[in-house]
């Protein structure tokens, strides 16, 4: 890291990446100073300061449910992605599979597709097939987005293991079971657990897929803050974006303290 | 180059119990893919090539009838215009912000380093939605916008700036949506150069910036033609931020396929609308993967040939 950046180069670099940072942080900062404000509209400057809008949020059944269906989405999305990404991934890395960059390509499809079709064909297919449980809906399409994060994640994960350890253990006479669980599993735990962090994260904040396969009944929470959006004003609004920031600082700090944001985003 | 000079992978060879195994373990999520993202994408995409009937039934005769009004026919041609235009400025601009924070990432002291990459990562898990929110405060026309009110503030504001609805706001915002994801694979690129490389064009003599422009930047296309192939293909495939700052001005191709399908219910025309945005969506990437594996084989070559 050292004497990379001559002397010139290194105020070019810090001035030109504080006034990027300022670019960067003023969107979330001004939301965030809005959801303060006493005045009745959301409106800049924020007047005074009061904790009303986020108490009026939070009490709003509504919200609450749109909020439920959110955590419920990400979660059960995850779990099926791991379920489905965590062999397919372990396969592909440690035993040579025929045809092994073809399937990963296959795998990891759904990050270079965009979203907003992913979200338009499954419609179209589900509804086509009678198939209208939006729940269901709903979670298929965060599966479909979720799963290449966490095939990533794993696989970066498993390259990482250090794999002398692996085949000590094999040749000092450990099932194969054995190894990956008491070898593989300990080194690759806080990349996977980064990984659905993040993964958590991608569905909740989730909106071209939603937009889709929602109904009036599953409102997951993006959804219910954009069409709020268009009918409230005041700075309610502010007040559950900041909820939704806050959400995401939070993993940010848990992806940091698991596995050092660095390595949870391959660099 | 790292990844190049890496000896292959020591699988585990395979036998035939492990190929039972691993086709049981690849199938379930393959699968689920064909199912549910392969087949609903090619129906979909599939109905671009037929006729919407009156019924709302869409089904053959096949004709290119929709992607010759999609291309053609001045309304829908300005915006696929306007999408390729803003896909295009916002890569441009978001590369020029995103350089000197990936190179604050891989070279500024670890303090400053770990913090650029907290504060960039950060709004990666801010959703798009409430970004854009932001950007609708910050943008407003009126003098109620955060922008016309700074600038009223410091005497500036005899006339609002008036950007917002248009596709200016559109560039600014996707600028902010995007940019951690040009800087991530920059960074990447920029910590993988081996410092000694840097070092010799330094004490043979190069200035700073010279160094920069023959060494660090031609080393760092890989990072830099990922991150424009990833920013190129998610702005012009985005519709949450024109929607919220674009208005009917900065309608782009994602909010023209919402339009068609829960307006107009025109499945033809959306499929037809589906396959332009896959079809730039896959063109950036395969384009991308392919300049880099070129350049890489090139490069091999050269250095071969001493």
């Amino acid at each position: 890291m050292r004497g990379r950046l001559s002397a010139s180069g290194a105020v070019l670099v810090y001035g030109a990446g504080a006034l990027i940072l300022l670019f960067i942080m003023a969107p979330l900062l001004v939301v965030v100073s809005l959801s303060f404000s006493a005045a009745p509209f959301a409106v800049f400057p924020p007047r005074g300061f009061t904790l009303e809008w986020f108490g009026r949020v939070i009490a709003d059944e509504e919200f609450q449910h749109a909020f439920i269906v959110s955590v419920s989405l990400a979660v059960a999305a995850t779990a099926a992605s791991f379920a489905l990404g965590m062999p397919a991934a372990y396969a592909l890395n440690r035993w040579k599979v025929p045809g092994a960059q073809v399937m990963e390509a296959i795998l990891l499809s759904p990050q270079i597709f965009p979203i907003l079709i992913t979200g338009l064909a499954l419609l179209q297919f589900m509804a086509r097939a009678g198939l209208r449980d939006a729940e269901m809906n709903l979670f298929i399409g965060h599966v479909l987005i979720t799963l290449p994060y966490l095939v990533r994640t794993i696989t970066a994960s498993l390259k990482l293991v250090d794999r002398s350890l692996e085949e000590a253990a094999l040749t000092l006479g450990a099932s194969p079971w054995r190894v990956f669980w008491l070898v593989t599993v300990p080194q690759i735990i806080p990349g996977i657990a980064a990984g659905c962090l993040f993964s958590f994260m991608i569905s909740f904040d989730d909106f071209p897929i939603s937009l889709w396969l929602a109904d009036a009944q599953t409102v997951p929470l993006p959804i219910f803050l954009h069409s709020s959006m268009s009918r409230i004003f005041d700075p309610s609004i502010a007040a559950m974006s900041t909820l939704m920031i806050l959400t995401g600082v939070l993993a940010v700090i848990g992806l940091e303290k698991l596995v050092g944001l660095r390595r949870a985003m391959g660099i | 180059m790292s990844a190049t000079a890496l000896p292959a992978p020591r699988g585990i060879s395979l036998p035939s119990g492990k190929a039972v195994a691993s086709l049981l373990m690849l199938l379930p999520g393959l699968a689920f893919l064909f199912a549910f993202l392969v087949l609903p994408s090619l129906v979909l995409l599939g109905n671009g090539f037929m006729t919407q009937h009156q019924s709302g039934d869409v089904a053959p005769p096949f004709s290119l009838a929709n992607f010759d009004r999609l291309l053609f026919s001045p309304a829908y041609q300005r915006t696929v215009l306007l999408t390729l235009k803003v896909a295009f400025v916002t890569s441009g601009i978001t590369l020029l912000l995103a350089y000197p924070l990936a190179m604050a990432i891989a070279y500024a002291r670890p303090f400053f380093s770990r913090l650029t990459m907290v504060l960039v990562v950060a709004p990666l898990v801010v959703s798009v939605l409430v970004r854009s929110y932001g950007w609708q405060l910050l943008l407003g026309n009126s003098r109620t916008g955060v922008l016309n009110w700074l600038l009223e503030g410091v005497g500036l504001g005899v006339t609002p700036v008036k950007i917002m609805y248009t596709e200016w706001a559109v560039v600014v915002a996707s600028v902010h949506v995007f940019l951690p994801l040009m800087v991530l694979p920059i960074a990447t690129s920029l910590t993988r150069i081996n410092p000694a490389i840097n070092e010799a064009a330094r004490m043979l003599g190069a200035a700073p910036w010279r160094a920069f422009l023959r060494v660090t930047l031609p080393l760092s296309i890989p990072g830099l033609t990922a991150g424009i192939s990833i920013v190129f293909s998610l702005t012009a495939a985005s519709y949450i931020t024109p929607a919220m700052l674009g208005g009917t001005r900065g309608a782009m191709l994602g909010n023209l396929l919402e339009q068609q399908v829960t307006t107009a219910y025109d499945w033809a025309m959306g499929g037809a609308i589906a396959f332009l945005m896959v079809a730039i969506a896959l063109l950036a990437n395969f384009g991308a993967t392919w300049l880099i594996e070129y350049r890489q084989r090139a490069r091999r070559l050269a250095s071969g040939a001493h």
